[in-house]
């Protein structure tokens, strides 16, 4: 994918474009929010990477400013700790993601590809869900694997759909936590683990093949990728 | 502040053993003083009645007795009765002239001076005086007795030295009375001295002594402490700054040589891969490590501070609870959660959840199967406590203080358990960020941290 890092900090920003184009992605590293404007207004990049406080221009506006333009291209927020409030929380600038530094480089990526993907189609408005032959019905809030129902706990309904919806993909323990769980922090402990065995107990125990797999390092991917 | 402390502390023994050393050097000096008065005055006593006889034997040889008994009335006329008391006696002894009568009992001391008591009329009063007299033969068996008072020098004297003694006693008093009042006021600057640096040194290091308006020592000292903190603070920014660096600057390589082997991972038979793997494994807790690192010296740096945002803790200790249910359960735990009110708080609901999903968790590692939990709200005043307890071995009560020191690890009690140390670290963190306090009490048995968190103000 191609990526613009809007960055001042030159630690960070060569870092992670570094390890960007060593994890095989085109990045453009630029320091300052003006120069961030003039590359993407042009449009020609999957994702953007804009820190919250830049220079000449903030990257909330920044990103704001984009979406005024008609600039829909997937943008995340890198923020410090303590600097995330409402506004980076709720994404009103009309940025897609945030993560607060320090982060580790496998999260970043993640979530990238997720932005990438979440862009390339648009099927949240779809009713049903289905990875394989898992289903999920949202109207009437029911699992099917193979035809058979599995019920499910709301917490693993949910922790289910957001597996599905980005189905193929890798879902890092921080991402489920904060989608499922409505917090955005990096938990370095097994408790996601526990709920992530106790739903594959339920989807895959009876089933060929295993749907769920642990990406070791990484987190969770449900389906092939 | 007990008066046995005042006794006991250093300025009041100094004065004490300072009057002592000046009421013995005052004391020498009295005496000498005394005694050098004394022996003058005798002296010169000794020498009139030596000049006093002279001049009778020199009256004898020229007028003969009559002229004696002449001398004697002139004598007792010029008002001398003060001084010279005289006795003529003959051969046999008897009285001839003057106004002593013959005294039998006399002391005799060296050199022909003779000592003896009479009574002697003061303001009409008879009074026993002391007299110093001295004989000389005047020829034909004729004796004549020169005799003087030394009472009233004696008394003198000795009424000087009364007064002195009692003026020194009354130093004496008067240098334990101040010492007490100086030693007290002293010590109570000391000993508050004391108790702002210890409170300085086991808490918040920032904070500094207070400058006592009054001025002197305590004073001082509290300047040249002050310094040293700062010193102190100084170097320690600098360990932390150093410290951030390596971090900071070590992630790079090491998520590099992470990728590196996440790469020839793929390229290996699965045996191979499981090894890999694990040294993945060990590269991803070293990144967290530094990044946990970094994340609490973000929070210590303060930022913005939690800002007003309110946060339901009930809603997130609940959030909490259902978060960890499973694993409790797992380990045959039971989780409990009692909230006294509805609280809420100023604050960043991210790191809050991740302050009790850290204290939990912690709880869940340390505590056998069987035991308790419990996660108790309850508000205080303008505060919301928090309380995270479990029925584990707990915390002995002099680690408590150390278990917040950055890759701190407790070994003995609890068992060395995986992680990186950074978990209470962090935790303190995020509680001193929302200018809250962290305490860890005894359980009996286990650990119980409570949490104090500043309540947010009414809306409005």
């Amino acid at each position: 994918m191609k990526v613009l890092l809007v960055e001042d900090d030159h630690s960070v920003g060569d870092f992670v474009s570094r390890e960007l184009e060593s994890a095989g992605h085109e990045c453009l590293h630029v320091s300052d929010g003006d120069q961030g404007w003039e590359q993407a207004r042009s449009g020609e990049f999957d994702v953007l990477i804009v820190d919250r406080m830049l220079p000449r221009r903030d990257g909330l506006t920044l990103v704001s400013d984009l979406r005024r333009e008609g600039v829909l291209t997937p943008a995340l927020i890198l923020s410090a700790l303590g600097d995330v409030d409402n506004r980076v929380l709720g994404l009103q600038s009309g940025a897609d993601d945030y993560l607060v530094k320090p982060f580790a480089m496998a999260e970043l990526l993640a979530r990238l590809e997720i932005l990438v993907r979440r862009a390339g189609h648009a099927s949240e408005l779809s009713t049903r869900l289905q990875v394989a032959d898992l289903e999920m019905d949202l109207l009437h809030q029911e699992v099917r694997r193979q035809g058979e129902v599995i019920s499910l706990q709301p917490r693993e309904y949910k922790l289910l759909e957001y597996l599905m919806r980005h189905a193929g993909r890798v879902v890092t323990r921080a991402m489920l936590l904060e989608h499922v769980w409505g917090y955005h922090f990096d938990p370095q402990t097994n408790v996601i683990d526990v709920h992530v065995s106790r739903l594959r107990q339920k989807i895959d125990r009876d089933f060929e093949p295993p749907l769920l797999n642990t990406v070791r390092g990484a987190g969770y991917r449900l389906g092939d990728g | 502040m007990r008066a046995r402390d005042v006794v006991r502390s250093l300025t009041f023994r100094y004065i004490v053993r300072y009057i002592t050393a000046l009421s013995a050097t005052v004391f020498v000096l009295l005496a000498l003083l005394y005694g050098v008065f004394s022996f003058n005055y005798f002296s010169d006593l000794r020498d009139s009645i030596v000049d006093e006889l002279d001049a009778l034997r020199a009256v004898y040889a020229g007028q003969g007795l009559t002229g004696v008994e002449q001398y004697l009335r002139d004598q007792r006329r010029l008002e001398n009765i003060g001084r010279f008391h005289y006795l003529v006696t003959d051969a046999r002894g008897e009285y001839v002239a003057g106004d002593l009568e013959v005294v039998t009992r006399y002391r005799e001391f060296s050199d022909g001076w003779l000592g003896f008591q009479l009574a002697l009329l003061n303001w009409g009063e008879p009074v026993d005086a002391d007299f110093l007299a001295r004989a000389a033969s005047l020829g034909e068996g004729y004796t004549v007795y020169v005799a003087r008072n030394y009472a009233d020098a004696v008394a003198s004297g000795a009424l000087v030295f009364n007064t002195l003694f009692r003026a020194m006693i009354v130093t004496w008093l008067l240098g334990i009375i101040g010492g007490y009042v100086s030693a007290r006021s002293t010590l109570v600057r000391f000993e508050q001295l004391n108790y702002d640096l210890i409170r300085i040194v086991r808490g918040n290091l920032a904070e500094r002594l207070s400058m006592d308006p009054s001025t002197g020592y305590a004073r001082e000292l509290a300047v040249v402490l002050n310094q040293v903190l700062d010193q102190m603070a100084m170097l320690m920014q600098g360990v932390k700054q150093v410290s951030d660096n390596i971090a900071h600057d070590l992630r790079t390589p090491l998520t590099r040589m992470r990728n590196q082997l996440s790469q020839l991972r793929d390229r290996l038979d699965p045996g191979g891969q499981d090894d890999v793997d694990r040294i993945i494994e060990e590269c991803d807790g070293l990144l967290a490590s530094f990044n946990a690192l970094l994340r609490i010296s973000a929070l210590e740096a303060g930022g913005r501070g939690p800002g007003e945002q309110r946060v339901n803790l009930v809603a997130l200790l609940q959030d909490v609870v259902e978060l960890y249910e499973p694993v409790a359960s797992e380990k045959g735990l039971t989780l409990d959660f009692r909230a006294g009110a509805v609280a809420e708080c100023a604050g960043d609901a991210d790191l809050l959840f991740q302050l009790f999903t850290n204290l939990l968790d912690n709880a869940i590692k340390y505590t056998p199967a069987g035991g308790r939990l419990a996660l108790e709200l309850a508000p205080a005043g303008e505060s919301i406590q928090v309380a995270v307890a479990d029925t584990g071995p707990g915390i002995a009560s002099e680690e408590r203080d150390k278990v917040f020191r950055r890759f701190y690890r407790v070994e003995s009690s609890r068992g060395v358990q995986p992680g990186h140390g950074l978990g209470l670290s962090l935790v303190r963190a995020i509680v001193s960020y929302h200018r809250g306090e962290i305490e860890l009490e005894d359980n009996r048995p286990g650990l119980r941290v409570v949490v104090t968190l500043p309540a947010a103000r009414a809306p409005g």
